[in-house]
């Protein structure tokens, strides 16, 4: 008996890992189906993150099916969880194009981690459509088959603090940032404005990724005597620090980036939380698109899912919808050229969460219009303020 | 007739393999490996890459913790000390990828002196403590120096090309893996039975019985530490080629964590425990998801979104199952069996 099951658990094994190169030209369509595969950190604190954005490649799937599929073809979405791991993204990557016949893909996990699945995604050549972490490394220099939906932290960074410096002339500043990737880019786009306009620093701090406790620091700002103050931290550090603020008792005028600009995290800053700035190109949830946003989410996903909603299921719903469209584009018979084609194509998609989106010839960055929100604690919201 | 497996002369003691089978085992295990690239597909393929970079690190960290018995909770950096070494090297000055591999050994090695050296005196949770602080001064490091590890941002690594012969593939990478796996695992072996290996044993089982017999202490520990960082840092090197891209966050501190699970899964102190825990860990999830599949469609989905968590679970069961039922690991098992196997029908 044990070696039957042994000899069967083999088979099974054999069978399920020598499954190998795809025969036909481009896999993941059936007559039928088409596959769309995605990455995501769908466990530990980037999840916040992760699992948002894979609920808003639902919805535009939901969407489309519920529409009749792409020219007949419902749309099967595969998920992985890489719990924001560099080497399971790999992996991940690689079930979900070798196992599971992916035909594209959404998504893919953090900056780093998209960093490194580069190489593959290149070599590979499956259409990708990433809206997570734009990050410059990911369109500079354009790959053929990767297009990247958003904005770069630099960008925002210097929209956000070109605002506030013109709003607050002659104050003085402080700033802290994270001692990563992320951290290095904040404090790059900031020390461009500092040049340009010649804004006097008072405090600048740098914290470990994972540090908890900010009384130090805050303490430090306040002896500064900072007036404007950038917080740098992504999220549990920013309510880290409103509340270090809020127990020092100063409210200085905080600006905060958009990875922070989820409704969690003001309901977790409490009052201290109010009327601070953040910066995205994304439509808040208070406004009539975002509003239109949910309605629509409402009728496509289970009530459970609902609450996992926030900013970033509006970019991976946006990246899914420009994806969906360009496969249609193809017609009955899309292929991975086709799809690349018409995702270059791409001129002006209207989501209704952001601006339009557009893609060209080398130009794989869609380079979103970045707007001004400001919290409002009592109704949990940002409403945008330019 | 035979009754057992008895060690009449010394040189049989210290045979490398003891039975003409072993061998022909052996040969075919690596025949099959060669072949594996051509019947895999990429993902089956990259757990076999994944497993041949995990064996190279444990039997790294099996010559200190399994050999020696200091317990280290840092190996994790040396591992991201080799992977910066070889992609500053090749990457950020175009050397030879030959020249990063040594790179990769020697620059951990020479780390391991300055964390080995105020460690001599130290043993069990103190040592582990201390090691486990040299990992974030690595880190910390790391992210400061960066003229040279471009700090946060990281560092891209290509796949290597070897007088001619490009790495690029992933078939042609698994075999380079294999070949370090296959020569790390010769080199520790090797250690094992030799003069040194008996005194990094004798060390540990009792270190003032070991001074008493002449054993120099502290030279000893420190060629533990040098020898474990110096392959612990080949391991990074190839975990960070095999990533693309080396940053501090390629390397969290479970992999410390990781790598003693392994050792104690397989089998504290033996090279074959080292190999096996590894496969069983590397693989313990996948093959647990194939089970389950079998059962529903949800329980998969149930892998795959919540696979991490799901992970960290198994990791955690199996080595509480291994602790209470097999403390030897891997090993103690496959010796129990091979017992029984001998000794059939007698129970001794």
């Amino acid at each position: 008996m044990i070696k039957y099951l042994a000899t069967a658990s083999l088979l099974l094994a054999g069978t399920y890992l020598s499954t190998g190169p795809a025969l036909a030209a481009d896999p993941g369509i059936t007559d039928t189906e088409i596959v769309i595969g995605d990455v995501e950190p769908l466990t530990g604190p980037p999840a916040l993150l992760g699992v948002a954005a894979s609920i808003g490649h639902k919805i535009a799937i939901a969407e489309a099916n519920a529409a009749g599929g792409i020219n007949g073809r419902k749309i099967k979405y595969v998920l992985e969880d890489d719990g924001y791991v560099t080497a399971r993204t790999i992996q991940g990557v690689k079930k979900v194009t070798d196992v599971d016949k992916a035909f594209a893909l959404l998504g893919i996990s953090g900056s780093g981690q998209s960093i490194a699945v580069m190489p593959l995604l290149e070599k590979a050549g499956i259409p990708t459509v990433i809206d997570v972490a734009p990050v410059k490394f990911l369109w500079e220099p354009p790959r053929k088959n990767v297009f990247v939906v958003g904005q770069s932290y630099e960008e925002g960074i210097i929209h956000l603090v070109n605002y506030l410096a013109d709003k607050n002339p002659g104050k003085k500043w402080g700033l802290i940032t994270q001692d990563d990737d992320y951290g290095i880019t904040v404090r790059d786009g900031f020390d461009t404005v500092v040049k340009a306009k010649k804004l006097n620093v008072v405090y600048s701090g740098n914290y470990k990724k994972g540090q908890q406790d900010f009384s130090s620091d805050m303490l430090q700002l306040k002896d500064s005597g900072a007036e404007v103050f950038l917080a740098g931290g992504i999220i549990g550090e920013n309510i880290a620090m409103m509340k270090e603020l809020e127990k020092l008792n100063i409210k200085p005028v905080v600006g905060i980036f958009w990875p922070g600009r989820v409704e969690p995290v003001l309901k977790l800053m409490g009052p201290a939380g109010d009327g601070i700035y953040a910066v995205d190109y994304v439509e808040p949830f208070a406004g009539a698109a975002g509003k239109a946003f949910l309605e629509k989410a409402k009728g496509l996903l289970p009530e459970a899912e609902m609450k996992g909603v926030n900013r970033y299921s509006m970019t991976g719903y946006a990246a899914a919808k420009v994806l969906i469209s360009a496969i249609e584009r193809c017609g009955k018979q899309p292929t991975w050229a086709c799809t690349i084609t018409e995702l270059e194509k791409t001129k002006n998609v209207e989501t209704g969460i952001m601006a339009p989106i557009s893609f060209g010839p080398g130009v794989r960055f869609s380079n979103q219009k970045l707007q001004i929100m400001q919290s409002e604690f009592s109704t949990l919201s940002f409403k945008p303020v330019n | 007739m035979r009754t057992g497996d008895f060690k009449q002369t010394y040189g049989e003691l210290v045979t490398l393999v003891d039975s003409p089978p072993v061998w022909l085992w052996s040969a075919l295990l690596v025949a099959g490996l060669i072949a594996a690239p051509f019947v895999l597909n990429s993902y089956a393929l990259s757990f076999l890459m994944i497993i041949m970079i995990t064996v190279v690190g444990a039997l790294g960290l099996n010559i200190l913790t399994g050999y020696t018995g200091l317990i280290s909770l840092g190996h994790v950096g040396f591992l991201v000390t080799g992977a910066y070494a070889y992609a500053v090297l090749v990457s950020k000055y175009q050397m030879h990828p030959l020249v990063g591999f040594l790179g990769a050994g020697v620059v951990p090695a020479l780390a391991s002196l300055i964390v080995g050296a105020p460690s001599l005196r130290l043993k069990g949770l103190y040592l582990a403590i201390t090691t486990l602080a040299f990992s974030f001064i690595i880190n910390t490091v790391i992210l400061e120096a960066r003229w040279l590890t471009n700090g946060a941002r990281g560092i891209s690594v290509q796949r290597p090309e070897i007088f001619g012969l490009s790495f690029e593939g992933d078939a042609a990478f698994t075999y380079l893996c294999l070949g370090f796996a296959v020569f790390t695992l010769f080199a520790t072996l090797n250690i094992r039975r030799s003069r040194v290996g008996r005194a990094f044993v004798a060390i540990r089982d009792n270190d003032t019985a070991a001074r008493v017999m002449g054993i120099n202490l502290h030279a000893y520990k420190l060629f533990a530490f040098v020898t474990s960082a110096f392959i612990t840092g080949l391991s990074g090197a190839l975990y960070g080629i095999y990533l693309s891209f080396v940053s501090v966050e390629g390397f969290p501190f479970l992999l410390s964590i990781e790598a003693l699970a392994i050792l104690i899964v397989g089998g504290l102190g033996s090279a074959l425990g080292a190999v096996l825990g590894t496969i069983l860990i590397v693989l313990l999830p996948e093959a647990t998801r194939l089970v389950f599949s079998l059962f529903s469609a949800q329980m998969d989905a149930m892998f795959t979104t919540g696979a991490q968590e799901l992970k960290s679970m198994l990791y955690g069961l199996v080595i509480i199952m291994f602790l209470r039922f097999q403390p030897r690991g891997l090993v103690g098992a496959w010796h129990d069996i091979r017992r029984i196997w001998v000794n059939w029908p007698l129970r001794y």
